[in-house]
C-alpha cells in the first residue's frame, strides 16, 4: 500500500497577489459601457488639463496610450495596482500598450471604476501595512528589509524604482522611522 | 507533521499580511511617482513653451524687418537703420576678406596671460587651449582672428554633406547641442577623451547661444578640427545664424568679451557659420544632421546646393534687380517668399488636408496684424502724415494681393524656393509620433515629421539611423519612429540646475549607437528627483509669474469680459480660459492655479486684482512714464533689446537719441502701440541722463527694470537673454 501522500503545504502566498481588490470568482471582461459617470463639471475640467499634459501628440488631439493611462490615473490622485489597470484597459498585450490609444472619453469611464473602487488605503492602513515590519516594535523598520519585501513581494518593484523611494529614507543605523516615511511619499 | 503544518500557517497569515503591506507600499509608492512626473512634466512644458514662443517671435520679427526692407525705398531712414544686417557681405574676393579680417596688425600686449596661438596648430595647443578655458582664460583676439581664418580655409574645402566611416574598429563619438556650456564639453572630453586620430567625433550643432561661453566652444572645437581635420566633423545648427544670435546671446557675449574686434569677429563668424558642413553620413547608413527632415529633403539637391549663400536659414539668398526707375534695390528671388507663411499654406494643403492644430502660428495671422496695425496708426499719425507709413500702407495692400495669388517668377526660383525649403527643414525640423509632414508652427520653421516620412526616406537613401539634436530631453536622448531616428542633446541642466542630463553617443563598425549621460556641476547629485523637481518647477513658476505680470492689461480685458457684474471676482473655468487666451502657451492652468493664485478667494472665484498685486514685480521710480507703456516693454524686452542691437550697427552698446527715436517707430508699427514723440522723449531723458544724445543700451534695459539684474545673477541665466556676468555657476565636478 503506498504511504499517505502528503499534501503538498500550499505556498504560503497565492502566487499572482490579488490584494486589495475584494474577492471576485470570477472577473468578467470589463465594460466601460455599464460605468455610469458622476463627475461634475469641475472635475472634468479638471480631469481635461492633466489628459492634454500627457497628450504627445504634436496637434494635441487629446490622445494618449494604454501605457500612460496608469500614470494618468495615479497622477490624478488615484493608486490602483498594476493588476487593476490591465484589467479596465481589457487586459491588452505588452505591444499594445505603447501603441494603442485612448481619447478623453474612452478614459472617463475607466477613471470612473477606479474611482469607485474600496479600500483606497487611508494613512493609517499604510503605518499600518509599514508597522508588520517593525519587529521591535519601536515604529522603525529595517531599510534592507523593507528593499527586499518591496522588491520580492507583491507588484514587484524594481531595483532602480525601490532605490528611489528609499533614497536618503534610511538613519545613520539604515533603520526608517515609518510615520515620517508615510507622511513623505503621501506629502507629493 | 503537525508542527509543520502550524508554522506554515502561521507563516501564510504573516505572509499575506506582509504581501498586502507591500503592495499598498508599491501603490502608493507608483501613485507618488506619477505625481512627480506630471509635475516635472508641466515644468518641462513652461519652460519650453516659452523657449519656443521665443524663437517663434525672433522668427516673426525678422519677417517683419525683412519686409520693411524690402517695401522701403533705399533711402529712407528704417531701412538704413537696419539694412545692415540683411546686407550680405559686400567683399566677395578671398584676398580682399583676408585684407579685412587681417590680425596681423593687432598687438598682443605683454601683460596677457592667456594662451599664444601658432599656425600650424598642433595638439599641445589645443589641449592648452581647453585649460586655458577651464582656468577662465579668453583667448586674445588677434588669435581669434588667427584660428576663424584658418577655420574658414578649411570649412571651405569641406562639402555640404560629409561622409565618414567607422573603418579600422574606429568609435565614432557623436554630440548634441552645447550652447555655450563650456562644462559639458569639459566633461565629455574628460569622460570620453580629447578628439584625436583614434577617437573621431561629430559635433551636432547649436554650439552658441544661452550659454556663456559660446565664442569659448567654438575655439576649441575649430582648433581640433584644424589639428585633426579627418576626425572632427562639424555640422551646423539653426543657432549658427547671426539673427538668431541677435537675440539668444552670442552677439552679446562676443561684443562684451572683445569690444575692440568683436565687430569683427562677428562678422567672420557669419561667414564661418555659412560654410559649416550640413550633416554628416556615418559608412553611409546613419545620417547625423541638426534639426531633421521633411518629406521632400532630398540628399541630392542638399549636396549640390551652394551652402554658403545661406547666411542665415531664415532668409533665402538675394538677388540684386534694378527698379524699373534705375535704382538698384535688394529683392527677394521671390517676393512671395518673405513669410514662411505662405510655404506653410502651400504645404499644408497638399500633405495635411486638415486645419492646423490649435496652436495658432503667428506667421499666418501677421499680415492681416500688420496692415490693420499700420492702418490704425495711420489714423493717428495723420496730423504728421509722414511719407513712410503711406508707402509701407500701401505697399501691404498691394502685396497683400500679390501674395495670396502666387506669381509665376523668374526660371531659378523654383530651384532656390526648394533649395531654401530643404535647408530650412534640416536645421529646424522636429519628429513626432504622427505620420506625415506638417508645418513646425510652434518653432516657426521647418516641419513635424512622422514615422512613415522616416521610413521613406531611410528605404530611400538606403539607409537605417538618423541621429538629430535640436530638442532638450531630460535624460539627454531619446528614441523614436521605431528606434530610426534618435535625438541627442549635450546642454545638461538647461532650463535649469537638475532640469536634465546631457548625453553623447559613440558607434562603431556595428553601428549600434551606445549612449553616455552625464551631468555637470556637483549639486545635482545631491539633489534627490523630489529636489530637483521641486527646484525647477519653482524657477519655472517664477519665469511664468513674470510672463503673466507682463500681460497684465491684456489679462484684465479678458478677466472684464467674463466679470459681467465687474465683482472682480471670475470662477476658475473662466479664468483657465481667459488666461490661455491671452498667454497662447497651451498650458494646464488649472493645475497650476494651487502654484500661481495663493490669494484667497470665496467660493471658488479668484479676485483677479488681488491677484495682480500678487505677481506685481517692482517697479521702477518711473512715476512720469505711462503704466501701460511700460507693461509692453516689459513684456517685449527681448525684442527690444534685439532691436537695439540691430540698430547699434558698430556694436558699441550705444546708440544716438535720434536712432532711438527711430527705433521706438519701428517699435510701434510692430508691435500696435500707440506712442507719442513725447513718450520717447521721457524715455530719452530718462536715461539719457549726461545729455550727451547717446543710450546706453544695457542702462536703459536695467533702468526698467527690463532685466532684473538681481534674479539674472542668482538663476545664473536668464530665459529670456544670456548674460556673460554670470557668477553663480558653479565650478564643475568633471568625476561625475
Amino acid at each position: 500500500m503506498a504511504p499517505k501522500k502528503k499534501e503538498e503545504p500550499k505556498p504560503a502566498a497565492p502566487a499572482a497577489p490579488k490584494p486589495q481588490e475584494p474577492e471576485r470568482p470570477k472577473t468578467p471582461e470589463f465594460d466601460p459601457a455599464t460605468v455610469t459617470l458622476e463627475f461634475t463639471p469641475e472635475q472634468l475640467e479638471d480631469f481635461k488639463d492633466a489628459f492634454q499634459l500627457f497628450d504627445r501628440t504634436p496637434t494635441s488631439e487629446m490622445k494618449i496610450t494604454y501605457a500612460q493611462c496608469g500614470d494618468l490615473i495615479r497622477a490624478l490622485g488615484q493608486n490602483p495596482t498594476n493588476v487593476e489597470i490591465m484589467y479596465v484597459l481589457g487586459k491588452p498585450k505588452a505591444e499594445d500598450m505603447q501603441t494603442k490609444m485612448l481619447d478623453f472619453d474612452q478614459f472617463l469611464p475607466i477613471y470612473q471604476h477606479i474611482c469607485k473602487a474600496k479600500d483606497r488605503g487611508t494613512f493609517e492602513d499604510f503605518v499600518e501595512g509599514l508597522r508588520v515590519f517593525d519587529k521591535e516594535g519601536n515604529g522603525t523598520v529595517m531599510g534592507a528589509e523593507l528593499r527586499h519585501v518591496l522588491a520580492t513581494l507583491g507588484e514587484k518593484m524594481r531595483e532602480d524604482e525601490v532605490e528611489q523611494l528609499m533614497q536618503n529614507q534610511e538613519d545613520a543605523n539604515g533603520c526608517i522611522n515609518y510615520e515620517a516615511f508615510v507622511k513623505y511619499i503621501m506629502a507629493s | 507533521m503537525g508542527c509543520g503544518v502550524s508554522k506554515s500557517s502561521q507563516f501564510n497569515k504573516h505572509s499575506r499580511k506582509a504581501i498586502r503591506a507591500a503592495v499598498l507600499i508599491q501603490r502608493w509608492y507608483r501613485q507618488y511617482v506619477a505625481r512627480t512626473e506630471m509635475r516635472r512634466r508641466y515644468t518641462w512644458h513652461i519652460f519650453q513653451s516659452i523657449e519656443y514662443s521665443g524663437e517663434q517671435a525672433q522668427i516673426k520679427l525678422y519677417n517683419f524687418l525683412g519686409y520693411l526692407m524690402d517695401n522701403f525705398t533705399p533711402s529712407s531712414t528704417e531701412r538704413n537703420l537696419i539694412s545692415h544686417i540683411f546686407r550680405e557681405n559686400d567683399v566677395c574676393w578671398d584676398s580682399e576678406w583676408e585684407r579685412y579680417f587681417c590680425y596681423k596688425n593687432i598687438e598682443v600686449p605683454e601683460v596677457y596671460s592667456g594662451p599664444h596661438l601658432t599656425f600650424p596648430l598642433t595638439v599641445e595647443q589645443a589641449v592648452g587651449l581647453l585649460e586655458a578655458f577651464r582656468s577662465k582664460k579668453q583667448l586674445h583676439s588677434r588669435y581669434v582672428l588667427e584660428l576663424l581664418l584658418e577655420t574658414w580655409k578649411l570649412l571651405r574645402m569641406l562639402p555640404n554633406i560629409n561622409r565618414i566611416s567607422t573603418c579600422h574598429s574606429k568609435e565614432i563619438t557623436i554630440c548634441g547641442d552645447l550652447h555655450g556650456q563650456l562644462e559639458d564639453l569639459l566633461l565629455i572630453f574628460y569622460k570620453n577623451g580629447t578628439p584625436s586620430l583614434e577617437k573621431p567625433y561629430v559635433f551636432n550643432g547649436d554650439f552658441v547661444d544661452r550659454g556663456k561661453d559660446s565664442i569659448e566652444i567654438l575655439l576649441i572645437l575649430f582648433s581640433f578640427m584644424l589639428v585633426y581635420p579627418c576626425d572632427v566633423y562639424l555640422n551646423r545648427g539653426n543657432h549658427e545664424d547671426h539673427i538668431i544670435n541677435l537675440r539668444y546671446g552670442f552677439t552679446k557675449e562676443v561684443l562684451t568679451k572683445y569690444k575692440i574686434h568683436g565687430k569683427r569677429i562677428l562678422k567672420l563668424l557669419q561667414k564661418i557659420f555659412s560654410w559649416l558642413p550640413l550633416a554628416t553620413i556615418i559608412d553611409q547608413k546613419v545620417l547625423v544632421l541638426h534639426g531633421g527632415i521633411s518629406d521632400s529633403t532630398d540628399l541630392s539637391v542638399l549636396t549640390k546646393v551652394n551652402r554658403y549663400n545661406y547666411v542665415s536659414a531664415l532668409r533665402p539668398p538675394k538677388r540684386r534687380n534694378h527698379s524699373s526707375a534705375g535704382m538698384s534695390i535688394d529683392i527677394d528671388m521671390d517676393d512671395d517668399l518673405w513669410s514662411t507663411s505662405k510655404i506653410y499654406q502651400r504645404r499644408a494643403s497638399l500633405t495635411y488636408p486638415k486645419p492646423l492644430g490649435p496652436r495658432e502660428c503667428f506667421h499666418n495671422r501677421s499680415l492681416q496684424d500688420f496692415s490693420t496695425r499700420i492702418k490704425a496708426n495711420m489714423e493717428n499719425e495723420l496730423e504728421h502724415s509722414k511719407r513712410r507709413e503711406v508707402i509701407l500702407a500701401a505697399a501691404l495692400h498691394r502685396s497683400q494681393q500679390d501674395i495670396l495669388s502666387a506669381s509665376t517668377d523668374s526660371m531659378n526660383s523654383d530651384n532656390a524656393k526648394d533649395e531654401w525649403r530643404q535647408i530650412l527643414d534640416l536645421l529646424w525640423s522636429d519628429p513626432m509620433n504622427q505620420d506625415g509632414c506638417i508645418p513646425n508652427e510652434v518653432r516657426g520653421g521647418g516641419c513635424y515629421w512622422g514615422p512613415d516620412v522616416t521610413e521613406d526616406f531611410l528605404n530611400r537613401h538606403n539607409m537605417q539611423l538618423i541621429i538629430r539634436s535640436h530638442e532638450c530631453k531630460q535624460e539627454g536622448y531619446e528614441f523614436c519612429h521605431n528606434r530610426k531616428v534618435l535625438t541627442l542633446f549635450s546642454a545638461s541642466n538647461y532650463y535649469d540646475v537638475g532640469s536634465n542630463r546631457g548625453a553623447y553617443v559613440k558607434l562603431g563598425p556595428d553601428l549600434v549607437p551606445y549612449v553616455i549621460q552625464y551631468q555637470a556641476s556637483s549639486m545635482t547629485r545631491e539633489l534627490t528627483a523630489r529636489q530637483s523637481v521641486g527646484r525647477t518647477e519653482r524657477s519655472a513658476l517664477k519665469v511664468l509669474r513674470e510672463q503673466l505680470f507682463a500681460h497684465k492689461s491684456d489679462l484684465l480685458c479678458a478677466f472684464k469680459k467674463v466679470d459681467t457684474k465687474n465683482a472682480g471676482l471670475v470662477s476658475l473655468i473662466d479664468w483657465a480660459s481667459a488666461v490661455e487666451s491671452v498667454m497662447h502657451l497651451n498650458l494646464p492652468w488649472r493645475m497650476l492655479r494651487c502654484q500661481l493664485v495663493t490669494c484667497k478667494s470665496s467660493d471658488g472665484m479668484i479676485d483677479y486684482y488681488d491677484w495682480f498685486n500678487e505677481l506685481a514685480i517692482k517697479g521702477p521710480n518711473t512715476d512720469h512714464i505711462d503704466q501701460s507703456l511700460l507693461e509692453t516693454l516689459y513684456r517685449h524686452r527681448s525684442t527690444l533689446e534685439t532691436i537695439f542691437r540691430i540698430v547699434d550697427t558698430d556694436n558699441s552698446g550705444f546708440i544716438s537719441m535720434e536712432d532711438f527715436r527711430q527705433t521706438w517707430k519701428l517699435l510701434s508699427v510692430y508691435l500696435k502701440m500707440a506712442i507719442t514723440d513725447e513718450d520717447i522723449c521721457n524715455l530719452a531723458e530718462t536715461i539719457d541722463s549726461n545729455h550727451d544724445g547717446s543710450i546706453d543700451i544695457d542702462e536703459f534695459m536695467e533702468a526698467f527694470r527690463l532685466t532684473d539684474k538681481k534674479s539674472r545673477l542668482e538663476r545664473g541665466r536668464s530665459m529670456f537673454m544670456a548674460t556673460t556676468s554670470d557668477l553663480t555657476k558653479l565650478e564643475g565636478d568633471p568625476n561625475v
